[in-house]
C-alpha cells in the first residue's frame, strides 16, 4: 500500500512537470483561430455572411458617428480560387496610424467599455473577418481609407500575427485620388479574399434586406455573382438620434467589475466613487448606499432605553458621579444636558451616546466655561451605558412581543427576550452586531427557548424578531474604508455590491439608446416589403441588469408577401439583423408562445410561429444586448427583455387584428353589396316593366341597405341651374366626408360651409361635411344650366360609399 | 277574406300588379324594398270567433332587401308575380311544379328556385299578400282532389264543356274525381244525410264495397292522407251549401288527428284560407283512444315521435277542447295507437254494421 502510494506520488510529480513544460500563454488571435465557430465563421457559406455582416455593421457605425447618411457598397466576386469581398462606406475615414490596429488586432475597439448602444461591442468582428480571410486564402487584406479633409488615401496590405495579436503590414502606401479605388471623396474600403461559397445566399440577402429595414436612413447596395440588391434610403429618413455614453448603473455591475472600478478610480471615498463612476447616483443615493454598506460592513448598534421613573437608577446622579474634580454646579449643568439628550432620544446606541455626550460637553463648556474633556466624557459614556444596559431584557421584550403572534404566551416571549438580551450582554462591546450575528442571536435564543420553555418559535417568528430588532438598531457613524482598501478586500467589496443592490436607484437614462422609432420602422417595412398593412410599436425603455433597453416590433401583412407557410421573422439587436440560430433566440420563443389566433393569424395547434402572409420584426436596442454566444446570433432569455418583446409584438399585433377584422367585415359587406347590386336593378327593371312606369333608380335604396354614405347631386327641375349636393349617412356612426365637385362654369350663391377655388377655368367646389348617423347634409349652389360636373368624394371607404351623380 | 269575394280574373291580376307597384314606390322613395306577411307558425294562429276557424294572428314577418336572403326572396317574388300576371293575361294555367321548372329558364339566376318547396311556399305567400287564392292565379297542384262517392248530382265546368255527373250512378267503383278548383262545381240535387271523410283508401273501399253510402245515404269523401285543398273546399261546400253534417273517420294516431284538424280548423300553412277551406262543424268519428280500449283493438306501441306529436297537440290551440285533452291524455296513458283497418279484427263487416252506426248514433248524426 505504502509503496504503491509513493509510486503514485512520483508519477504525479512527473506528469505535473511534463504538463508544465507544455503549458504556455495562448494569444487571443490563436485562440480564435481554433474557435472561429464562436464568431460565426464555422463554414465557408456562413463565413462570407459573417464577414459581410461585420464589415457592414462597422461601416454603419462609422458613418453614423460622423453624422453622415450611410452609403454602403458590398461586392462579392468569384475568383479562380477564392471569393473576393469588398465593402466600402462613405464614412469619415480612419487615420493612418489607426488602420492597422483596427483591422489587424483582435479585441481592439472603442466600444467595449462604453455604455452606449452601438452595433459592434467587443472589437472582434472585423478583425475576425481579417483573420478568417488570411487563414483560408493565405492572402493579406487590402484596406484603403481616406479621411474627410485629406486629398490622398492610405492603403495597407496586412495580416494578423496570430502569435502576438499584432498587425503584420506587408504594404503601406499613400494613394492619390486618381489611384484610389474609393467611390467617394472619403470613406473606407476593405477588400479581402476568402474561401467561401454562396450556399448561404438566402441569409446574405436576408441580412442586407433586413439591415435596410431597420436602417431606413442608409443606402445599401449588394452586388454578388447571382444578383443584386439596391436598398434605397427611405424618404425623409434622418440619422438615428445621437446616443450619449452613460456610466454603469449601480444595479448593473458584477463583483469583478466593481473591484476593477474601485482600483481604477480617482476617488478616495466610497461616496465620491459612487457619485463619480455610476449613473443616477447623487449625494442622497450615495449616502443611502454608504449607510447600507456600513450596516453590512460594520453592523449596527442596538439602542437601549434610559431607566424608567420607577427605576432605582438616577441617571443624573450617575453622570455627576462619573465626573470628578469639576465645579459641582457646572457638572450638574453638564449632567442635566446629557440626561435631557438621552431622554429626548428615547433610546440610544453606543455611538449615538458618544456623540450626545460630546455635544453636551460642548454646550456645558459654552454655558459654564468649564471644559469636560475626553477622559471625563469617556467616564460619563461608560457610566450612562451601564445604566442604559441595566435591563436589556425589558427593552428587547417590546419588539419581540410585537413581532411574535398573540398565541405566544408571555413566558415564552419573556424567555426569548431574556435570552436575546443575554446574547447582547455577552457579545462584543457597544452592542454592535451585523445582521448575520443578530440572526444568530435570535436563532440561539429561540432554540434554547424551545428547549427550556417547551414552546415553539418557528422560522417566521425568528425572522420577524430579527427584523424588528434590526429595525431598532442604529447605523454606525464609522467612516467606511477608502476605495483602495475596498479594492483589496473582496469581502468588503462584496458588501458594497450588496449595498448597491439593496438601495433603489432610478432607472438608467435612455439617452444612450437610439430606437428606430415606430414611424421609421414602418417606413423601413414599407420600403422593403410590398404589403397591404403595416404596424409598428416602440416600447418605453426598461432595464435589465443595469443596462437600459428598448424593444420595438413591426408587422407587415398581406399584399405580395408569401401566403404559404410560416410568417417571416426578422430579429434585430442594436439595428443588426440576426440571421442565424433563430431557434435559440428569446425573440422566437416569445413569438411562439403568443396565441396568434387571437390576432386573427393562423397558428396550427395554437402554438408556434403563426402562418400567413406576414413579416414580423423585433428590434432589441440596449447598451448591452445579452446574447447566447459570442457570435451574437440569438438574444439570451432574459425575463425583462422577453416581457418587453411580448408587449411590443402584442401592441403591433393588435393593430393587425383590427385591420384584419375590418377587412373581413368589409369583405362580407362587399360580397353582400355585390349580390344586392345584382338583384336590386333587376328587380327594379322588372317592377317598372310590370307597372308600366319609367325606370327607377335603386341607389338610394342600396345606400340604405348597405348603411352606406350616399352622395348625390341633384339638379333643379326648372333648368334654373340650381345644384344640390346631398350627403345622406345611412350608417349608424358619423361620417366625415370631403366632397369636391369640379364644375365647368363659375358657381354662384354657394351655401355656407364650402369654398370655391378656380384652376384652369374649372371651379373646385370643396366641402367638408361631418354627417351624423342617419342624418343628411346639403350644399347648394347655382350654376349655368349647361355646366359639366365631376364629383369626387373622400373620407369614406369605397365599400361604404355610393355616389350618385345626376346626369346633366 | 270571405269565401265569395276573393279577387278573381282581372282583379287577381290587378292585385299582383299592385304588389309590383308597392316595390316601385319603395325604390322611388329610396326605401328598402320589403313586404310584410303574417308569421306562419303555430304561435301565430288564433281563433276567429265570427268565422269559427283558426286564422293567422297579428304577428307579422317582414321580408326586406336588407339582407342578401331577403333580397333574393323579393327578387323571386317579383319574377313569380310577373309570371302569374302573364299567365292570367293569356288565360292559361300551370302546376306548381311547372312554375318550379319554369324558373330555370329565367335569365336572372338569383331569381331561380332551389327546390319546389320554395316556389310552393312563395305562391302561398303571394296568396296571403294579394288576398287572391292560388286557384285564381290559375296555379294547380300536381295531385288533384280525392274521390267522392254518394247520392249527389252535380254539374262541373270542364274544358270540354259542362258535365252533369251523379256520384253513384255515373261513376265507377273509384268514385267522382274532385277537380282542382271545386268552385267550378255546381250542386244540383242530393239525397244525402251526411258526409263521411275517410282517411285511408283501404277503408273507403271497404265502406263502398259494403254499400255504406247507399245504406246510410252518406257521401263518402276520400281524404288520402293530408287532404288537398280541393278536397277540403268541396267538403266545406257540401256542409255550407247542402247543410250536411260532416264527419271525419281516421286512424287512431296523432298524425290522423291533424288530418281531422285541417279539415275542421284549417292548417297552419294555409290559415289565411281557413275561412274558405275549413269546416269547423266537422265531427271526429274515430278511431278514438277510447275505441282502442272499448273495442280492444289490435295496436302498436307509440313511437317517440308519436309521443312528441301528441304532446305538441296538447299545446296546439286547435286542440284545446275537453274532448281532445281527454283523448290525447288517455292515449299517452295507454301508450297505444290503432289503424282504421284494425276494426277488421272483428270481421270485415264490423265497421259498417256495428262500429260506425254505434258511433254516428252516439254523435247524433244518424
Amino acid at each position: 500500500m505504502t509503496s504503491f502510494q509513493s509510486t503514485l506520488a512520483d508519477e504525479e510529480e512527473g506528469i505535473a512537470e511534463e504538463l508544465a513544460a507544455s503549458q504556455r500563454e495562448i494569444s487571443v488571435a490563436e485562440f480564435f483561430e481554433k474557435n472561429k465557430h464562436m464568431l460565426g465563421f464555422d463554414s465557408g457559406a456562413r463565413g462570407l455572411v459573417t464577414a459581410v455582416k461585420e464589415a457592414v455593421d462597422n461601416a454603419l457605425d462609422a458613418t453614423e458617428e460622423a453624422g453622415i447618411l450611410p452609403d454602403i457598397y458590398v461586392e462579392i466576386s468569384e475568383g479562380r480560387d477564392y471569393y473576393t469581398l469588398v465593402v466600402e462606406d462613405n464614412g469619415p475615414g480612419i487615420t493612418k496610424a489607426q488602420i492597422p490596429k483596427i483591422f489587424g488586432k483582435l479585441l481592439y475597439g472603442s466600444r467595449f467599455h462604453a455604455r452606449e448602444q452601438s452595433r459592434g461591442q467587443q472589437g472582434i468582428g472585423i478583425s475576425a473577418a481579417v483573420l478568417y480571410s488570411q487563414l483560408t486564402s493565405g492572402k493579406p487584406v487590402r484596406i484603403e481609407s481616406r479621411t474627410q479633409e485629406s486629398a490622398t488615401s492610405n492603403f495597407y496590405e496586412l495580416i494578423i500575427d496570430t502569435d502576438t495579436n499584432e498587425p503584420e503590414i506587408s504594404t503601406e502606401k499613400e494613394l492619390s485620388a486618381a489611384e484610389s479605388d474609393l467611390r467617394g471623396t472619403h470613406g473606407t474600403r476593405i477588400e479581402m479574399d476568402l474561401d467561401a461559397n454562396m450556399r448561404a445566399r438566402g441569409q446574405l440577402h436576408d441580412y442586407v434586406k433586413h439591415t435596410a429595414v431597420v436602417n431606413p436612413h442608409a443606402r445599401i447596395e449588394l452586388q454578388e455573382p447571382g444578383g443584386e440588391i439596391k436598398a434605397e434610403r427611405a424618404e425623409g429618413a434622418g440619422l438615428p438620434a445621437e446616443t450619449d455614453e452613460i456610466r454603469p448603473h449601480p444595479h448593473g455591475v458584477e463583483l469583478g467589475t466593481l473591484i476593477k472600478m474601485l482600483s481604477d478610480t480617482d476617488s478616495h471615498s466610497v461616496s465620491g466613487f459612487l457619485q463619480g463612476e455610476f449613473t443616477r447616483v447623487g449625494k442622497k443615493t450615495a449616502d443611502s448606499i454608504v449607510d447600507a454598506f456600513r450596516d453590512r460592513y460594520f453592523g449596527r448598534e442596538m439602542r437601549w432605553r434610559p431607566p424608567g421613573i420607577d427605576s432605582d437608577t438616577d441617571l443624573e446622579a450617575t453622570v455627576v458621579g462619573a465626573v470628578s474634580n469639576k465645579d459641582a454646579t457646572h457638572t450638574k449643568v453638564f449632567a442635566q444636558a446629557v440626561v435631557d439628550a438621552v431622554e429626548d432620544a428615547e433610546s440610544v446606541a453606543y455611538s449615538e451616546l458618544e456623540t450626545l455626550v460630546a455635544d453636551a460637553a460642548v454646550d456645558a463648556e459654552a454655558d459654564t466655561g468649564t471644559s469636560f474633556g475626553d477622559t471625563v466624557q469617556k467616564h460619563v459614556v461608560d457610566a450612562v451605558w451601564t445604566a442604559l444596559t441595566e435591563d436589556r431584557a425589558a427593552d428587547v421584550f417590546v419588539p419581540v412581543d410585537e413581532a411574535t403572534t398573540v398565541q405566544k404566551d408571555d413566558a415564552t416571549v419573556r424567555g426569548l427576550a431574556e435570552r436575546v438580551a443575554a446574547k447582547f450582554e455577552s457579545g462584543p462591546g457597544k452592542d454592535r452586531v451585523t445582521r448575520e450575528d443578530l440572526e444568530e442571536y435570535v436563532y440561539r435564543a429561540a432554540e434554547n427557548t424551545e428547549e427550556y420553555e417547551d414552546a415553539t418559535v418557528g422560522e417566521t417568528a425568528r425572522e420577524n424578531v430579527a427584523d424588528a430588532l434590526w429595525e431598532r438598531m442604529a447605523t454606525v457613524p464609522d467612516e467606511p474604508p477608502l476605495t483602495r482598501e475596498l479594492a483589496d478586500d473582496r469581502d468588503a467589496a462584496s458588501n458594497l455590491l450588496d449595498a448597491m443592490a439593496s438601495v433603489s436607484v432610478m432607472a438608467p437614462p435612455t439617452s444612450c439608446l437610439s430606437p428606430i422609432e415606430a414611424d421609421q420602422l414602418e417606413a423601413g417595412l414599407r420600403k422593403e416589403f410590398d404589403a397591404e398593412f403595416y404596424a409598428a410599436s416602440t416600447r418605453d425603455a426598461d432595464v435589465h441588469g443595469g443596462d437600459p433597453f428598448i424593444v420595438e416590433a413591426g408587422i407587415a401583412y398581406g399584399g405580395e408577401l408569401e401566403a404559404e407557410g410560416g410568417v417571416d421573422l426578422m430579429r434585430f439587436a442594436n439595428r443588426v439583423p440576426l440571421v442565424y440560430q433563430r431557434g435559440a433566440c428569446a425573440t422566437t420563443d416569445v413569438l411562439r408562445n403568443i396565441g396568434w389566433r387571437n390576432y386573427n393569424l393562423d397558428q396550427p395547434g395554437g402554438s408556434g410561429l403563426p402562418q400567413g402572409p406576414a413579416v414580423i420584426m423585433v428590434h432589441v436596442a440596449s447598451t448591452n444586448v445579452p446574447f447566447t454566444s459570442e457570435s451574437k446570433d440569438a438574444v439570451a432569455h432574459v425575463e425583462e427583455i422577453e416581457d418587453e418583446i411580448e408587449l411590443a409584438v402584442r401592441e403591433a399585433a393588435r393593430d393587425l387584428k383590427s385591420f384584419l377584422n375590418k377587412r373581413q367585415s368589409m369583405r362580407k359587406r362587399q360580397q353582400k353589396q355585390d349580390v344586392i347590386m345584382d338583384i336590386l336593378p333587376t328587380m327594379a327593371e322588372k317592377v317598372s316593366e310590370m307597372t308600366e312606369r319609367g325606370d327607377v333608380d335603386v341607389d338610394d335604396s342600396l345606400a340604405r341597405i348597405m348603411n352606406n354614405v350616399l352622395v348625390e347631386r341633384e339638379l333643379g327641375d326648372g333648368g334654373d341651374g340650381e345644384v344640390t349636393l346631398r350627403v345622406e349617412n345611412h350608417g349608424s356612426s358619423s361620417a366625415d366626408v370631403d366632397v369636391t365637385d369640379i364644375v365647368s362654369a363659375e358657381p354662384n350663391a354657394v351655401s355656407d360651409g364650402a369654398n370655391v377655388v378656380e384652376m384652369d377655368d374649372e371651379y373646385f367646389v370643396k366641402w367638408s361635411a361631418s354627417v351624423a348617423g342617419g342624418e343628411t347634409e346639403e350644399l347648394t349652389y347655382e350654376v349655368d344650366a349647361d355646366a359639366d360636373f365631376d364629383l369626387t368624394v373622400q373620407g369614406v371607404e369605397d365599400a361604404r360609399l355610393t355616389v350618385n351623380e345626376a346626369d346633366t | 277574406m270571405s269565401e265569395t269575394d276573393t279577387p278573381k280574373g282581372e282583379d287577381a291580376r290587378d292585385q299582383l300588379v299592385a304588389l309590383a307597384e308597392q316595390f316601385y314606390d319603395q325604390f322611388q322613395d329610396g326605401d328598402i324594398p320589403r313586404m310584410s306577411l303574417p308569421t306562419r307558425s303555430k304561435s301565430n294562429i288564433e281563433y276567429d270567433e265570427d268565422a269559427d276557424v283558426w286564422v293567422y294572428g297579428d304577428s307579422q314577418s317582414t321580408r326586406s332587401a336588407n339582407s342578401v336572403r331577403g333580397a333574393r326572396k323579393l327578387l323571386k317574388s317579383v319574377f313569380t308575380v310577373d309570371f302569374l300576371v302573364q299567365q292570367l293575361e293569356e288565360g292559361r294555367s300551370s302546376t306548381l311544379r311547372e312554375l318550379y321548372y319554369l324558373s330555370e329558364s329565367w335569365d336572372e339566376e338569383e331569381a331561380q328556385f332551389n327546390d319546389q318547396s320554395e316556389s310552393d311556399k312563395l305562391v302561398e305567400d303571394l296568396e296571403i299578400i294579394s288576398g287572391v287564392k292560388r286557384e285564381d292565379f290559375h296555379m294547380r297542384p300536381e295531385e288533384s282532389g280525392a274521390k267522392v262517392m254518394g247520392p249527389l248530382l252535380l254539374r262541373e265546368q270542364t274544358n270540354r264543356g259542362d258535365r252533369e255527373i251523379h256520384c253513384q250512378d255515373d261513376v265507377g267503383q273509384g268514385g267522382y274525381q274532385i277537380p282542382n278548383n271545386p268552385d267550378t262545381i255546381e250542386f244540383l240535387e242530393n239525397d244525402a244525410d251526411f258526409v263521411m271523410c275517410v282517411e285511408t283508401g283501404g277503408m273507403r273501399d271497404r265502406l263502398v264495397e259494403n254499400g255504406f253510402d247507399d245504406e246510410h245515404n252518406a257521401i263518402v269523401v276520400h281524404l288520402g292522407g293530408q287532404p288537398a285543398r280541393a278536397t277540403r273546399r268541396l267538403t266545406k261546400r257540401l256542409h255550407d251549401e247542402l247543410d250536411l253534417p260532416v264527419t271525419v273517420f281516421t286512424d287512431g294516431d296523432p298524425w290522423s288527428y291533424r288530418i281531422y284538424g285541417s279539415v275542421a280548423y284549417g292548417s297552419i300553412k294555409s290559415a289565411h284560407l281557413s275561412e274558405y277551406l275549413a269546416t269547423p262543424q266537422a265531427q271526429f268519428v274515430g278511431i278514438r283512444p277510447q275505441d282502442i280500449v272499448d273495442y280492444d283493438l289490435p295496436t302498436d306501441p307509440l313511437s317517440d315521435s308519436d309521443v312528441n306529436a301528441l304532446e305538441s297537440e296538447l299545446e296546439d290551440p286547435r286542440f284545446q277542447s275537453d274532448f281532445w285533452t281527454e283523448q290525447i291524455e288517455l292515449q299517452l296513458d295507454i301508450d297505444k295507437k290503432a289503424e282504421q283497418q284494425a276494426l277488421a279484427s272483428r270481421g270485415l263487416d264490423f265497421v259498417t254494421d256495428t262500429y260506425l252506426p254505434e258511433r254516428l248514433d252516439e254523435m247524433g248524426v244518424i
